[in-house]
């Protein structure tokens, strides 16, 4: 019926795509990062000189030691709320459709309205302050101060988050079958008994789902920052790929930002292997 | 002896109702704190210019409600020229990966042939390459390319998706033999059954990518920040993050545009809901 040339010529512009757009700066990113190049000037190679330079920079250990702090505050977070989101509103209720929309819309929204409505949320006169003033707490300027500017990003993080990681979970609390619940109940489980020692045990393999993905977006997220506070104040919200963006479109320092990109690349392709022995363990 | 009853029965109204009215008292604090942020928007963006936007107490509910702002942005700001431009980079960025990721699926699902494994193997590849990563190398394509301040190269980075070529290869397979074997002795050719029999069938998965891609481009700013220097080309999220830099004063400004932004995707979500579970459900197949 089929002739091989017929998959090539459907497959042609998706192949095209991904070798230009995919593949090709996969391995370019990694040959640019042993060069120096400011796009005016020819590359020229510099053997290990970024990556000596990467290993001696402030910046970029302060980046990074940002991007795991923004990620132990948010994926613990992102990983257990929704877990608990999710058995709430796989609830028989009236209305929870409602409620479960509600809780996903922000997800949808772009970083940049984010980052609009909770400029204004968190202004020193903003409406958290109003209501850490009804429990008589001082006013605190969240974006600007070095100590809470991490924190207040991550807030914005997992308030954006738990509506979709709900959604997954959701779909893992409907595939347990119901006849274990019930078998719980006869023996004169409670509610909580039977979270503890059906959902939760039920739920393992998607919970570690969450904490890959989560993770992986922690570690490459950026525009959260560029939007709202752009790396400051002194720093301390600045990622590694927000540095990777600052090196490469504001200093035009490609090299050395493709050195800081290689290095992302290495630990998200370890994070991907990890993800996949798990999940090749727990099928099996 | 009444002690014990009363409590029974206490007991048992707490069995039937408590529960759930615990249950909504938690999901309507959750979901105030999930909508607080629009509502200071929506309010923000109806409030007069004589109004205070900052007063202790908040005020949710504007004193003298008016739609000024929206007048204002419509006829002194570019938001309809943003508006436009978003439209037009949404079109395309829904119709090419929708497109491409259906034509590529097709042969991966249906077709037996040299090399079939390998390319499959190839494209789940470039799922963990994320363009965090790789946007070095792109911006450089595009500027060999002669892309860089063009809806091209805005479009072109995300013109087909891996995700969705695995989205609709699953779809694909789960079509009968049967169909296209009868369509082949009806004489039907090889593209005939992809447009007429096999799209057709996969219409749901199409349109669960067609949402996941709205999404993506109507909220895309990586590309069009690094890529477009025009302002008459800016799209929406663009736009909106160069004028709130501009208008710091102008509040209510900045609000009825990120209403106007909100409003697609507020349509598009409601009226299409019942594929947001699937999309989410379907992504989380993705690691």
């Amino acid at each position: 019926m089929y002739k091989s040339y017929h998959a090539w010529f459907f497959l042609l512009p998706a192949l095209v795509l991904l070798l230009v757009f995919n593949f090709i700066p996969a391995i370019w990113v990694i040959l640019l990062s042993f060069m120096e190049y400011n796009v005016i000037q020819p590359m020229e190679w510099v053997g290990l000189a970024n990556y000596i330079r990467l290993a001696n920079d402030a910046e970029f250990w302060n980046a990074l030691k940002n991007t795991l702090y923004y990620w132990f505050l948010v994926t613990p977070a992102l990983v257990i709320i929704p877990i608990f989101v999710a058995v709430l509103v796989n609830q028989k209720l009236v209305g929870i459709k409602f409620f479960r929309l509600t809780i996903y819309f922000p997800f949808l929204v772009s970083v940049v309205v984010t980052a609009i409505m909770w400029g204004w949320m968190l202004r020193s006169d903003g409406v958290i302050n109003y209501a850490l003033s009804l429990l008589n707490l001082e006013p605190v300027s969240w974006l600007t101060k070095k100590s809470t500017a991490m924190p207040s990003l991550a807030m914005i993080t997992i308030w954006q988050g738990i509506g979709y990681y709900m959604l997954i979970y959701l779909g893992g609390l409907q595939a347990i079958p119901n006849e274990l619940y019930e078998s719980a109940e006869l023996d004169g489980a409670g509610f909580l008994r039977k979270q503890w020692h059906i959902t939760f045990p039920m739920l393992r393999p998607v919970i570690f789902f969450v904490a890959v993905v989560s993770t992986m977006a922690a570690f490459k997220e950026f525009t959260l920052m560029l939007v709202m506070t752009e790396g400051g104040p002194l720093g301390a919200t600045q990622t590694v790929v927000y540095l990777i963006f600052e090196k490469a479109f504001r200093s035009l320092d490609m090299g050395y930002a493709s050195a800081i990109a290689t290095v992302l690349f290495v630990i998200i392709l370890a994070l991907t292997i990890l993800n996949r022995r798990f999940l090749d363990r727990e099928t099996s | 002896m009444f002690g014990t009853v009363n409590h029974r029965r206490a007991k048992t109204l707490y069995r039937r109702y408590g529960t759930k009215v615990v249950s909504y008292a938690l999901l309507i604090l959750l979901s105030l704190v999930m909508i607080v942020p629009f509502l200071w928007t929506l309010s923000t963006s109806l409030k007069g210019a004589d109004e205070a936007i900052f007063s202790f107490p908040p005020k949710f509910i504007p004193e003298h409600l008016t739609f000024e702002n929206y007048k204002a942005v419509w006829k002194t700001l570019p938001i309809p020229l943003y508006l436009r431009n978003s439209l037009i980079l949404t079109f395309f960025g829904v119709l090419f990966p929708v497109f491409f990721s259906s034509l590529a699926a097709f042969p991966l699902a249906r077709m037996e042939f040299k090399g079939r494994r390998f390319i499959f193997v190839l494209v789940i590849a470039t799922m963990i390459i994320p363009v965090e990563v790789t946007m070095i190398p792109i911006y450089l394509i595009l500027n060999k390319l002669g892309l860089i301040g063009t809806y091209a190269g805005v479009i072109l980075p995300n013109a087909v998706s891996t995700f969705g070529i695995f989205l609709m290869r699953q779809a694909f397979l789960s079509i009968p033999r049967e169909i296209e074997e009868s369509a082949f002795i009806d004489g039907a050719n090889v593209w005939q059954i992809w447009w007429k029999i096999m799209l057709p069938m996969v219409r749901p998965m199409m349109a669960t990518l067609a949402i996941l891609s709205f999404i993506a481009s109507w909220n895309n700013f990586l590309w069009p920040l690094l890529l477009l220097d025009d302002s008459n080309m800016y799209p929406l999220t663009l736009g909106l993050y160069k004028l709130q830099g501009v208008f710091v004063s102008n509040m209510r400004y900045i609000a009825a545009g990120s209403i106007i932004a909100l409003i697609p995707i507020m349509i598009v979500f409601i009226s299409l809901q019942r594929y947001f579970a699937e999309t989410a459900f379907s992504s989380s197949i993705k690691g």
